[in-house]
């Protein structure tokens, strides 16, 4: 066992964990903080993504410990008063999605890139969004909520 | 006239009441379950496809610190009451059942067949503990396809079956086959085969299993389509009544079929919660569910078609073969939906169909969105093959055998009436929305650039529900319960046997309810995935639109009819005069007589009324179907064949959909996009492979590929006007249609597209290595 001292979405959170278990892990058990899925476990689905120091990371390949001294976001702190945020919002009014279990890491990583990329286009989405599978919607519901989430963004 | 409600919540695109958790992190789906003491399982798996257990070990696992038990699938059958899979003993399966355990006791039948059970403090021991479990085994040769299997010299997989034959090779004939190839023009032979593919729901399978020993309850945490499935088969396997197994469900990331009742993991699962007196959680890992929780589909199809040279097709000859896989299950009972569907719309005369199942060392048959889909395939694709051999065009050949609506409808060969089925008019819709004379200009200005576009055309059926026949007098799908209660703060409760997966039935259903009963959409309330409250029920074979549709509206209609009731004694006024709308009952035309409906009901609960007043608020609703009818529509595909890498683009693709009334236009459109988005993926990317000893190839996401953003296009949606059949509920089922015709739509485009090259396509996965195959045969000569 390791003790570990991280920030989680704003708050200094500090446990034991053994060297072998995952982000995502620590995350969802130990932190109670089940909106983080995992849906394969190796990287590819990209359900169990969170910002990790600014940078979307897949919490399943990333150890808690390496974790140690960073800041870390999940979709639980996106709108800490218990709102939507700005890609929340238009996913909601664009319908994105359906049985909701890509939902987090779809979000987390809609997220990270429109901060990045805030003019981004269609084609620049999609490609953003390629590591993250979805198997409900056929993609193009998340896409436009991406979209909407980035013209309203602009519009502020 | 007193002033009506302008909007209707039905028919509009409301947004979900689902999302707000879902988009916070907030959903509360079966891995989130956490409760006091819960060990975890993890399962010993089988190396091999077919092998002898000779013995199993597991002492050294028990002694590891933090492993709580370990079961051996002897140990599991003292555990619990042997018997068959309880799903095919609820259906009714024919033939031998072959022996069923939960965990393999003398005997391996795929490669993931569990072995053993281990129960620890954490998921990372138990698969500590698995590691420390020792099996030997002594190998057999593996069955791994149909043609081996259909060989009487294959060893098989179960003693008692005696062979690898799942289900009887049985014939039928519909119409004068004999008469009908021997005046044809033409006759035509084809082999048509279907791949091996799968769900791959982003959740897996998972359960928490928690036994109260004081009471003698278990409760079961789990994702499933039915928790009363669930329920049924947990009682029977641990031997309990039905009323001490609660079986619960939150939200469930997707299922596509998989997730029907309790699986065998699942079954150990409980047994092993009762053992332990503790809490257990399983849930699989994507290796679990790529390898062991099911597969799909792997058809094989020798047709015969007589045809007359202008192109009717008169008549079909079809012997179907379908590998279920190692335990048999809902595979054997696919061939005769193949066979009632394989007439789709069209006029066929004549059909003759023979069919055999078999069993075979890989993971077993599971349903898959669209499980009988291949009649669509089997049926889009000849046509296709003998327009090119006749010189006709796709949608021509199509409108030429579809049959027209009538009164009384047509009927198809294989018994069921075509009633209000718009294939022609989707036809029509399609070459209006895409420009075949100008693509046609396109591909060959592109063909003469070296680039390869094509465009394919396929048209389907779905009997969601089905027509009203006299043959099946409870209806098309059965009956659909539903209790309806007017809560004392004004809430109307709908508790639905739908468990919703991705279908968004705590929008819809409350749309239509809000409508019929005359309250805010905010005020209806859904309650699903919970066996103590919820009646029986099954979210599957896209029955909700229509049943659970249909009885919602019905149901809403009757708690009206009591409310008002009621409201008519403490408001001293005529039954006929009251209405209900935004949530108040008022004396028509007397705005200022309103109550809430809320308060009739606190009044309820408390008042005393005249003899023979029902007032309880509450429903037992159940709908029949009504009249019924069927889904359809016609989709179109543009894609380019890169000749050079194989890679196929799909670079338009238009629907053109008669679901019947739309309740929800946009979660309507998600259900279409997504099944195309599984259809396309289907036949460019996805295949559950075997090599030759039964190992699963497929096991990762990375080798199991599924579409990303980048390979789906937009989908252009159009919905046709529908024929309504019933007087009310004409809401029809849409979960399985894009996913049944998105495969031969997007191969017939294929095939245009490297029409060139003279290739003929007989088979439905086309990954580019495919493409390139089928080109230097047809640049061979072959």
């Amino acid at each position: 066992m390791v003790e570990i001292t991280l920030r989680v979405n704003g708050t200094a959170c500090t446990g034991p964990a053994e060297a072998r278990k995952t982000l995502a892990d620590f995350l969802r058990d130990d932190l109670n903080l089940t909106g983080t899925h995992l849906g394969c476990e190796h990287g590819v689905c990209g359900a169990c993504t969170v910002i990790v120091d600014g940078r979307a990371v897949r919490s399943c390949l990333m150890l808690a410990v390496q974790a140690a001294g960073s800041e870390v976001t999940t979709i639980e702190g996106l709108a800490p008063d218990g709102g939507l945020g700005v890609v929340q919002q238009a996913m909601w009014d664009s319908h994105s999605f359906q049985c909701g279990f890509c939902t987090p890491g779809m979000v987390m990583q809609a997220v990270a890139f429109l901060g990045d990329h805030p003019d981004a286009g269609e084609q620049q989405i999609r490609e953003a969004l390629s590591g993250n599978i979805c198997r409900c919607t056929g993609y193009q519901s998340i896409i436009d909520g991406v979209l909407l989430a980035a013209k309203r963004s602009r519009g502020r | 006239m007193a002033a009506i409600p302008a909007e209707r919540y039905t028919g509009a695109s409301i947004k979900r009441s689902e999302d707000p958790r879902i988009l916070t992190g907030a959903g509360r789906y079966v891995d989130d379950i956490k409760l006091p003491g819960m060990l975890h399982a993890a399962f010993v798996r089988s190396p091999l496809a077919h092998a002898r257990v000779l013995s199993v070990d597991a002492s050294a696992a028990r002694e590891l610190p933090g492993i709580v038990a370990a079961f051996t699938g002897t140990d599991l059958e003292a555990m619990t009451v042997p018997g068959p899979d309880a799903l095919m003993a609820l259906l009714g399966g024919a033939g031998p059942t072959p022996e069923f355990t939960l965990l393999a006791t003398d005997k391996v039948r795929f490669a993931g067949d569990p072995v053993a059970i281990v129960i620890a403090e954490s998921r990372y021991l138990a698969e500590d503990g698995c590691e420390l479990v020792d099996v030997e085994y002594d190998q057999l040769p593996p069955v791994t396809n149909a043609s081996f299997a259909l060989d009487p010299s294959s060893p098989p997989l179960f003693a008692n079956l005696g062979d690898n034959i799942a289900r009887p090779h049985s014939r039928n004939e519909f119409g004068d086959v004999p008469a009908t190839f021997a005046t044809a023009d033409r006759v035509s032979d084809f082999r048509i085969d279907v791949h091996r593919h799968q769900n791959m729901p982003m959740e897996g399978r998972g359960c928490v299993a928690s036994y109260d020993g004081g009471l003698g309850v278990i409760t079961v945490y789990t994702a499933t389509q039915s928790v009363h499935v669930s329920k049924i088969a947990v009682a029977m396997r641990l031997g309990m009544e039905q009323d001490k197994v609660r079986v619960l469900a939150g939200d469930i990331g997707g299922s596509f079929g998989l997730k029907i009742g309790a699986s065998r993991e699942e079954l150990a699962v409980a047994a092993a919660a009762r053992a332990v007196g503790r809490p257990v959680k399983w849930v699989e890992d994507r290796g679990e569910n790529l390898t062991t929780s099911g597969q799909a589909r792997e058809e094989s199809f020798d047709v015969r078609a007589a045809v007359s040279n202008d192109g009717d097709l008169l008549g079909l000859d079809v012997n179907m073969v379908i590998d279920t896989g190692a335990y048999p299950g809902m595979g054997t009972m696919v061939p005769g939906i193949v066979e009632a569907m394989l007439p789709g719309p069209y006029k066929l005369a004549a059909l003759g169909f023979e069919s055999t199942a078999v069993t075979t060392n890989k993971a077993s048959y599971v349903a898959y969105r669209g499980p009988w889909a291949s009649e669509t395939f089997v049926r889009e694709r000849i046509l296709d093959l003998i327009a090119k051999d006749l010189g006709l065009d796709p949608l021509e050949i199509r409108l030429r055998n579809a049959a027209p609506r009538t009164d009384p409808p047509a009927v198809m060969i294989t018994g069921r009436p075509l009633a209000g089925v718009t294939t022609r008019e989707s036809l029509e819709r399609i070459a209006q929305l895409v420009d075949f004379p100008a693509f046609r200009r396109r591909q060959a200005e592109a063909r003469a650039q070296g680039r390869y576009l094509g465009i394919g055309v396929a048209t389907f059926i779905e009997a969601a529900p089905g027509p009203r026949s006299p043959e099946v007098p409870s209806g098309p799908m059965g009956t659909e319960p539903m209790r309806l209660r007017l809560e004392e703060d004004g809430i109307v409760t709908l508790f639905t046997g739908q468990m919703p997966h991705g279908q968004s039935h705590e929008t819809t259903l409350a749309q239509i309810a809000a409508d019929e009963f005359g309250v805010p959409f905010e005020q209806v309330r859904v309650v699903t995935g919970d066996t103590d409250v919820v009646p029986f029920g099954l979210t599957g074979g896209s029955r909700s639109a229509t049943m659970a549709g249909g009885v919602a509206l019905h149901g809403a209609r009757q708690l009206k009819a009591k409310v008002i009731d009621v409201a008519s004694q403490l408001m001293e006024a005529s039954a006929q005069d009251l209405q209900i709308t935004d949530g108040q009952v008022w004396v028509r035309g007397d705005p200022a007589s309103a109550i809430s409906v809320g308060e009739v009901a606190r009044r309820a609960a408390t008042g005393r009324f005249a003899p023979g007043l029902d007032a309880n608020l509450e429903v037992e609703a159940a709908f029949d179907g009504g009249e019924g009818g069927w889904s359809g529509g016609s989709h179109c595909a543009i894609v380019e064949v890169d000749v050079e890498t194989g890679i196929v683009t799909v670079e338009r693709y238009v629907v053109a959909e008669d679901c019947g009334a739309l309740i929800n236009p946009a979660i309507v459109d998600g259900q279409i996009r997504g099944g195309v988005a599984q259809g396309i993926g289907a036949v460019l990317l996805e295949r559950s492979a075997y090599d030759q000893d039964g190992n699963c190839q497929s096991a990762t996401l990375m080798d199991y590929l599924v579409p990303t953003a980048c390979d789906i296009p937009r989908i252009e949606i159009e919905h046709l006007e529908t024929v309504p059949l019933d007087a009310d509920v004409n809401f029809r089922g849409v979960g399985e249609g894009g996913m049944i015709v998105a495969p031969p739509t997007v191969v017939n485009a294929i095939e245009d597209a490297l029409a060139p090259f003279g290739a003929r396509i007989y088979e439905q996965h086309l990954p580019p290595a495919r493409i390139l195959e089928l080109i230097a045969a047809a640049d061979s000569g072959q």
